[in-house]
Parts: structure tokens; C-alpha cells; sequence
């Protein structure tokens, strides 16, 4: 995180200086900017760390050959767990939570939580195919227990099993369950319990870069205007607005 | 990543397929997994295998259930055939090894899994044998089988059920090395656990010390996330208590090794933060020496209160950790108390649907913060906490009802609202009397404890109002009981028990006639039951609380003397010697102050029966045991056997 100290620091000088608000030129900036050297390699383990973490295995293995950056984690293992988030997504819940107990039988078994919503993804999809006798069935025997060792998975359950009383379901009070997100939501649960089993941060480091460059510009932008980056996707400087 | 339409379609006809092949297997034929886990076919056997893990794995009514059915021996069976394979065949054919290292990792998983957080699985796992065999998988060709291995081995180590590993002996410990040394995160992960489950003794922690254990685990800190984790704990185990490895560890490195666990105390997860801290705590309570700095404890008070805020396991463990922190340290229950936690606590406490572990903890730090400091009582009686606690005392777990006393047990040390009467309540008293029945002895003994404290009398000597006051308080207790239950309790078979409850009668019985009187309810079978225990019982603890009993009763009415006369010198002589006479030639100085205690108030000089009492005790050798004893070491003997002394001469020299 040195890029994030360095933008602190700097924001601390500034504020030792300007008692009103300055105006910081482009030029100043830029030259200030070129003051700060960043490594190559630190860019390009952030942008490996990135790939690794959001288990794009094709591009970090390229990015790895072109840069010479090897990945914190096995690249194989990224495939075993792209495999996992992928069932889910495609809501064959049963697949992905033996390719999880393939992976490693530990996360399920002391993950109660992730392991209740993947049973209830489970149920969702039973739910959303219709089979009705089999979604009664299956809540009775697989979560009704684990309802009944936690609270407010009981709650979550009547809320799924609501599901089953409306016709419409697209028109009923808990139809978001239904949503591709809710599917999403679960994967992304499953993704980073893997990641964690893997001794590997679960989110990647690049989005909280951005965010504490945000939270930077707004805490200089009441000391002082500056070339802003306004549009993050291009990183352009604007000129300050005086 | 949406899948295309046509993948979705498929997909979802097999998991409804899949579904339902489950849901009629569920619904009985289980017998059937049996079969087929003793099938000599590979295939068949593999699918069952895998089959019964998937079942299990995060479902505790399934593994329960297949216990029950047998599913475990035929598991093991499996892995003892292969393991036990492995090490005759050396050139197996390529094809064979593969599937002997499948059925391996499936095995080793399901059988990790009926062990995981479930001690009826550890059990069964260990009743089938297999135990020496999974550390056979650890020297296996195949990672995935030494991983396996190492998992399954490594839930069974979390349960105390598991056998301890002997670090004396030097095979043992050359083995434990090994594994902490591996390449394998989960192998030294195993040697962690071992550590943690098995290092107990002083002698265990120096020769782990000496072996260098120290130096290893230290190296771990730098290591993966789980490595941080096991390695700090593992520091823990085998620092506390001993000076020796705290000191080591605190010079490695130049004190980069504390440092650096200092610095995880900041680390992004929470689970590293808990155990970080109380590895610092370790080190703080077992040399007083480091980590003294005002920084530093505040940094701990502020984390651990914090990290109660974790919905999961931290939360559930921060409270202990907590406690060990501030336990028997008034400055940093001061500490503490400036950093709101009772009001913390407190707002923990109301959540509904706690588990039980962290309501059982939250209450003993609550204890804990109360032991000492007005100040905290205060805080927690003006938040009507107390409500909270006493619905406590009848919770389904036993360690949450023990908690629950302990804490009333400290909170009822405020001898201001003690005297105020603010405990003996119906929504208090009622249930801490039931809670004498308690199945559980540590809940007896929790409970006795803390009607010992509200019936204490502080106030005999101040103003008569309050005296009243407390008279009605011992009463409202007396009323709870009756004379057989309390006489019931004397006769415990616990040791400890027996203590309390003669403690409890000590104070009951301690102040007015009023409140003497209660102990010759129902033909006086409480005094009775003292007798007996001051005959058969074996600790002095039990003797002291009797003797006092006693002694209290003694200072009443001349029938409660003529009663404890009774008591102490029977009426027929079968040449066995008084008990109180063996009690004033104790080396326990407390057991002879209450003996002499007793001896004073029997011959109180202006009480009518007097002299006819110290005839009686001369005749049975305690007046002159009494004599012998006017230069007592123990100046609290002295002063009470020079007391006694004088009121002899008051009647003039009997002993002629």
C-alpha cells in the first residue's frame, strides 16, 4: 500500500502549507507526481494480485509470461476454484459443494454460515424449477437442522420457503431471492472462503487503491484545488476549477 | 459470469436429478452405503466413499446418524488397507497406486469430517482404530493424501478427546519436529495442534523450549496466514506460566519476534488480532516485567472489547480472552472500566439468541471487571444487568449458569447495595436455591458461593435499621430452603460442595438469636449433619467452615450452647477423642482460632451454665489442650486463647 502512504504524506505537506485554500497548477502536480517513484513491479504484482484474486487463470498466466511476475498462489488452483464459483453461477449447487469438499472437506465443515446459504441455493433452484416436492423435502431434511441450531438461519429459511406459497413469483415480497444476484451473492461467498482456505486475501488489493485514492481526493479537496482524476477508467487529470 | 441459455438448461436437469436420487437415499436406504462401502470394487467403493462425505460434511444430524448406523468401521477399514499398502508395496503398478491414493484422500476426508467439532465423531473415529494409521498417510507419496491425512488428524487434535502426545520422550518430540519443519502448510499446521492440545506441563514446555520449538514457531510468524495463526497460538501454549520460554521468545531477534507479533495485533483479520493479544497476554501474566507500559494495556482493553463485536468464533472466544487480561489486575480493570466496557458487555448481554460460549464468557468477564472496583458494580447494577443475569441462572447450559453465579457472586461484593438488600429478591433468590440441585457440581458450588455472599453480615454493628434489614435478607434465604435440603448439601459428596454449604450456614447462623435459631429447625438436623462432617470429613477447609458453624451457634442461647456441648463432647464415653480437641492441636492456625473460638463463647462467664460447661470441657482435656496453647505462634490463637484463659480464672482454678 506505499502508493496510498505516498498520497497521505503529500496531503499532509500540503496541509502545512496552505492555511487557505491553494491552488495547486498543473504543472506543480504533475511535477510533484514525477517526484514519486514507483516500482514496475509493484504495479505488476498488483495487477497479478488482481488477476490471481478474481481468478482470471488465462490472463494472469499471459501476464505472467509477459511481465515476469509470478502469482502469490498456484495458478492451478485458481481453476479448481473458478470451477466451484462457476456452478453456482449456473445454479448446480449440488456440483459445486462437492467440488468444494474435492478442494478441501474443511471449509463446509467449520463455515456453518456459507454452508447454510449454499443448501439454500440449493432449495432456490429447486424452487425455481418447480419441483415443489423435492424443495419441502429437502428443506425438511437437509436445513430444517441447521435452522434449529441457529436462529437466524430459521429466519432466512422461512423466507425461502415463502418462496413456494406465491404463484407469481416475480411479484413476491422475497422474488429477489430468485435473482441471478442472489446467485452471484452465494458464489462470491464460496470464492472467498476458498480464498481464505488458500491462506490468500479474498478481495484484491486494486479496488481498495481506488478507494483510498477517492477518499484522498475529498479529504485535499477542502484544502487546496488540483489536477483531479474525476474519471477513474481513464485516470485523465482535470484542471483544477477556480 | 452468466452461462449461456443451453448450459443452464442442462445443468439444472442434472442437479434436479441429483436431487432426487439424494432424496430417496435419505429416506432410508442407508444400508445400502453400507454394502457398498464393503464392495471389492473400486469404483463402487470410491462413490460411496465420496457419497458419504458430501453427506456429512457441515451436516452434524448426518454424521451423528451414520455413527449410529456404523459407517465409521468400514471407513476406517478402507484407510487401514490402503495406508497399511502402501508402506509393503514399493513398486505398485501405476494405475493402482492412483486408486489407492482416491479411496486414501476420501477416506481420510470422511472420516476428518466425522471428527470436525464433534467429539461423539472423534470418538468413533478413534473407537475404529484408525488414528496410528492416518500418520502413516503423512509420509505418503501423493500431497493430496498428506494433506488429507494431515486434516483429519488435525480435527481430531482439536478435541480433547484426542490422545496427548508425550514431548518427554525423544522419538515423540524428533516426530513433532519433523512435522513443524515440513514444506506442507497443513503438516505444520498438525504440529501446531499437537502442541496445543497436547503441552500441558512445565516440563513439556521446556523440553519443546529446548528443542528449539521456539526458534521454529517464530519462523512461522513470517509464514502463510494459517501458519500466523497456528504459530502465535502455539506460542501461547507453551509460554504460559513459564518464565523461561517467555524470556527466550522475548530476546529472539533482537525483540523483532515481539514486535512483530505486536504488530498483528493490527492485522486486517480478526482472528489474527485475537490470537496475537493473547499471546501478548500470556506474556504480560507470566513475566511481570514486559508490556508494563500504559500503551500498550489500553491498546489490549480497547482490541479485545472490539473484537467482541465479531459475529463468529473471535467473538465468542474475545470475552475469555478478556477476562485473562483483566483478571485479578485492578488497574487495568480501572483501565477498563474508563474504556465503557461494562456498558459494552452489557449491550452483548441483550442480544437475543447468544451462544452459549459467549454468553458464558461475557458473564465471567463481567465477573471478572466486578471482583474489585466499586466503581463497576456500581455501573452494572445502574444498567439493570442484574435482570439479565439472574434469567441466566436458569439457562440450559450448565457453564452459562456457573458464569451467571460467578458473576453475581463479584457484583454482590458491593457491600452498599448488599446492605441495601438490592440482591435478595424473588427473581434472584428463588432460582440460585433450585440451582442447589443442579445436576452439576460446579453450578452447586457457584450457587452456594454467592448465597454465602448476600448472606454475609457485614452490618451487625451498625445502626439496628440495618440490622433488620438483613435479619429479613437471611430469612428470605431460610424460607428458600428448608432444613433438609441445606443438611443435604452439608452431606455432598463433593468435597467442595460441603465446604460451601457449611460456609453458607456460618453466615446464615452468624449474628442475632433470630437467625440461630434457624438451625434447630426439624429436630436439628443441620447440626447433626455438621457434626458428621466435622467427624469424617478429611480437609481442613470443611473442619474451619464446621468449627465456625459451630462457634456462631455457641454464641446464642445456653440451649444452643447446651446443643454445640452436645455436639462436642458426647455423652457416652466410648474412649474416642472430641474432634475439637484433635482441631486445637492442628497445624492449621485458622482451624484453631475457630476452636478456641467456639471454647470462648461456651464459657462466656456471666451465661448461667458456664461453669458446669467448662467442668465438662476440663474433665474431656480441652481446658488444659487450652493452657498449653498461651504462647500460640499464630497471634489471632494467642489472642482468643488468652480470652479463654481469663474467663477460666472468672470461675476460680477448676482445674484443681
Amino acid at each position: 500500500m506505499s502508493l496510498f502512504w505516498i498520497v497521505v504524506h503529500q496531503l499532509a505537506e500540503i496541509e502545512a502549507m496552505a492555511a487557505s485554500k491553494k491552488v495547486i497548477t498543473r504543472e506543480e502536480w504533475e511535477k510533484k507526481l514525477k517526484d514519486v517513484k514507483i516500482k514496475k513491479e509493484d504495479m505488476n504484482k498488483l495487477v497479478m494480485n488482481f488477476l490471481v484474486t478474481e481468478g482470471y487463470v488465462d490472463a494472469a498466466e499471459k501476464f505472467r509470461k509477459e511481465s515476469g511476475t509470478e502469482p502469490d498462489i498456484d495458478l492451478a488452483t485458481i481453476t479448481d476454484r473458478m470451477a466451484v464459483k462457476k456452478a453456482v453461477q449456473c445454479g448446480n449447487v449440488e456440483d459445486a459443494i462437492e467440488k468444494v469438499n474435492d478442494l478441501n472437506p474443511e471449509i463446509l465443515d467449520t463455515n456453518p454460515q456459507l454452508f447454510f446459504h449454499l443448501q439454500q441455493q440449493r432449495l432456490i433452484e429447486l424452487i425455481r424449477n418447480g419441483k415443489v416436492e423435492e424443495a419441502l423435502e429437502f428443506a425438511q431434511e437437509e436445513l430444517a437442522p441447521r435452522g434449529e441450531e441457529n436462529q437466524s438461519f430459521l429466519e432466512e429459511l422461512e423466507r425461502t420457503v415463502a418462496l413456494l406459497a406465491f404463484e407469481d413469483v416475480s411479484n413476491c415480497p422475497v422474488g429477489e431471492l430468485l435473482d441471478i444476484s442472489q446467485r452471484l451473492k452465494t458464489a462470491s461467498e464460496v470464492n472467498a472462503a476458498i480464498l481464505t482456505s488458500q491462506s490468500h486475501e479474498k478481495d484484491p488489493k486494486l479496488p481498495s487503491l481506488l478507494k483510498m485514492l477517492i477518499w484522498a481526493q475529498n479529504q485535499l479537496d477542502e484544502k487546496a484545488a488540483y489536477p483531479r482524476i474525476n474519471d477513474l477508467s481513464t485516470a485523465m487529470l482535470e484542471d483544477p476549477t477556480v | 459470469m452468466p452461462s449461456s441459455a443451453s448450459a443452464s438448461v442442462s445443468v439444472s436437469a442434472s442437479a434436479s436429478a441429483s436431487a432426487s436420487s439424494t432424496t430417496t437415499t435419505a429416506s432410508g436406504a442407508h444400508s445400502d452405503l453400507l454394502t457398498r462401502l464393503t464392495s471389492s470394487e473400486f469404483e463402487v467403493q470410491l462413490k460411496a466413499l465420496r457419497e458419504l462425505k458430501n453427506r456429512i460434511i457441515g451436516n452434524r444430524t448426518k454424521k451423528l446418524s451414520f455413527i449410529k448406523l456404523g459407517l465409521v468401521p468400514p471407513v476406517a477399514a478402507i484407510l487401514e488397507s490402503k495406508a497399511q499398502a502402501q508402506v509393503q508395496a514399493q513398486a505398485q503398478a501405476q494405475a493402482q497406486a492412483r486408486h489407492d491414493s482416491n479411496l486414501l484422500v476420501q477416506s481420510a476426508a470422511a472420516l476428518g469430517s466425522f471428527a470436525c467439532g464433534f467429539d461423539a465423531g472423534v470418538q468413533a473415529v478413534l473407537d475404529a482404530g484408525v488414528f496410528p494409521n492416518l500418520f502413516l498417510l503423512l509420509s505418503h507419496p501423493d500431497d493430496k493424501v498428506v494433506d488429507a491425512g494431515a486434516r483429519s488428524l488435525r480435527m481430531i487434535y482439536q478435541s480433547k478427546l484426542a490422545p496427548k502426545c508425550d514431548f518427554l520422550q525423544e522419538k515423540n518430540m524428533e516426530f513433532l519436529l519433523s512435522l513443524l519443519n515440513s514444506e506442507n502448510e497443513n503438516v505444520t499446521g498438525l504440529g501446531a495442534s499437537i502442541i496445543i492440545h497436547s503441552c500441558e506441563s512445565t516440563a513439556e514446555q521446556k523440553a519443546l523450549c529446548h528443542a528449539g520449538v521456539v526458534k521454529k514457531l517464530i519462523s512461522l510468524l513470517k509464514g502463510s496466514l494459517s501458519q500466523r495463526d497456528n504459530s502465535l497460538e502455539s506460542l501461547a501454549t507453551v509460554m504460559k506460566n513459564n518464565v523461561e520460554a517467555v524470556s527466550e521468545f522475548v530476546g529472539s531477534e533482537s525483540g523483532r519476534a515481539l514486535s512483530s507479533v505486536i504488530g498483528l495485533t493490527k492485522d486486517r483479520y480478526p482472528r489474527t488480532r485475537l490470537l496475537a493479544s493473547m499471546c501478548l497476554i500470556v506474556i504480560r501474566n507470566t513475566s511481570a516485567c514486559y508490556l508494563q507500559d500504559i500503551g500498550i494495556k489500553t491498546k489490549l482493553v480497547h482490541l479485545l472489547l472490539e473484537l467482541h463485536d465479531d459475529p463468529g468464533q473471535v467473538g465468542d472466544e474475545a470475552p475469555f480472552a478478556f477476562s485473562s487480561l483483566i483478571s485479578e489486575k485492578p488497574d487495568l480493570q480501572k483501565l477498563a472500566f474508563e474504556a465503557n466496557a461494562i456498558d459494552k458487555l452489557y449491550n452483548h448481554l441483550q442480544k437475543s439468541q447468544l451462544h452459549p460460549k459467549r454468553f458464558q464468557g461475557i458473564l465471567l468477564a463481567l465477573a471478572d471487571l466486578c471482583s474489585k472496583l466499586e466503581s463497576c458494580r456500581s455501573r452494572f447494577l445502574s444498567l439493570q444487568a442484574l435482570n439479565l443475569v439472574s434469567d441466566a441462572l436458569t439457562h440450559d447450559s450448565s457453564e452459562v449458569r456457573t458464569a451467571a453465579c460467578m458473576c453475581l457472586r463479584c457484583v454482590s461484593r458491593s457491600i452498599k447495595n448488599l446492605c441495601a438488600g438490592n440482591f435478595l429478591n424473588e427473581m434472584i433468590a428463588p432460582p440460585l436455591v433450585q440451582l442447589l440441585d443442579d445436576p452439576s457440581t460446579s453450578v452447586q458450588v457457584a450457587a452456594i458461593s454467592v448465597i454465602g455472599n448476600i448472606a454475609v453480615d457485614f452490618t451487625m454493628r451498625r445502626s439496628l435499621f440495618v440490622q433488620c434489614g438483613d435479619n429479613v435478607c437471611k430469612e428470605g434465604i431460610f424460607m428458600e430452603f428448608t432444613a433438609s435440603s441445606l443438611a443435604s448439601v452439608i452431606c455432598d459428596p463433593e468435597p467442595f460442595v460441603q465446604e460451601q454449604a457449611l460456609a453458607l450456614i456460618r453466615n446464615l447462623v452468624d449474628g442475632c438469636i433470630k437467625s440461630v435459631e434457624l438451625v434447630f429447625t426439624e429436630d436439628g438436623m443441620i447440626l447433626d449433619a455438621v457434626r458428621r462432617q466435622l467427624q469424617n470429613a478429611s480437609t481442613d477447609e470443611i473442619w474451619i467452615q464446621g468449627m465456625y458453624v459451630l462457634s456462631n451457634v455457641a454464641s446464642g442461647t445456653e440451649f444452643h450452647k447446651e446443643a454445640v456441648m452436645h455436639q462436642l463432647i458426647p455423652q457416652e464415653d466410648n474412649g474416642t477423642q472430641s474432634f475439637i480437641l484433635k482441631f486445637l492441636q492442628s497445624n492449621e492456625s485458622q482451624l484453631r482460632t475457630a476452636a478456641v473460638w467456639a471454647i470462648v463463647n461456651l464459657t462466656f462467664p456471666s451465661c448461667p451454665g458456664s461453669f458446669s460447661r467448662l467442668v465438662k470441657l476440663h474433665s474431656a482435656g480441652i481446658v488444659s489442650q487450652i493452657k498449653s496453647m498461651v504462647n500460640d505462634p499464630c497471634p489471632d490463637v494467642k489472642l482468643r486463647v488468652r480470652t479463654a484463659l481469663g474467663q477460666f480464672t472468672t470461675f476460680g482454678d477448676c482445674s484443681t
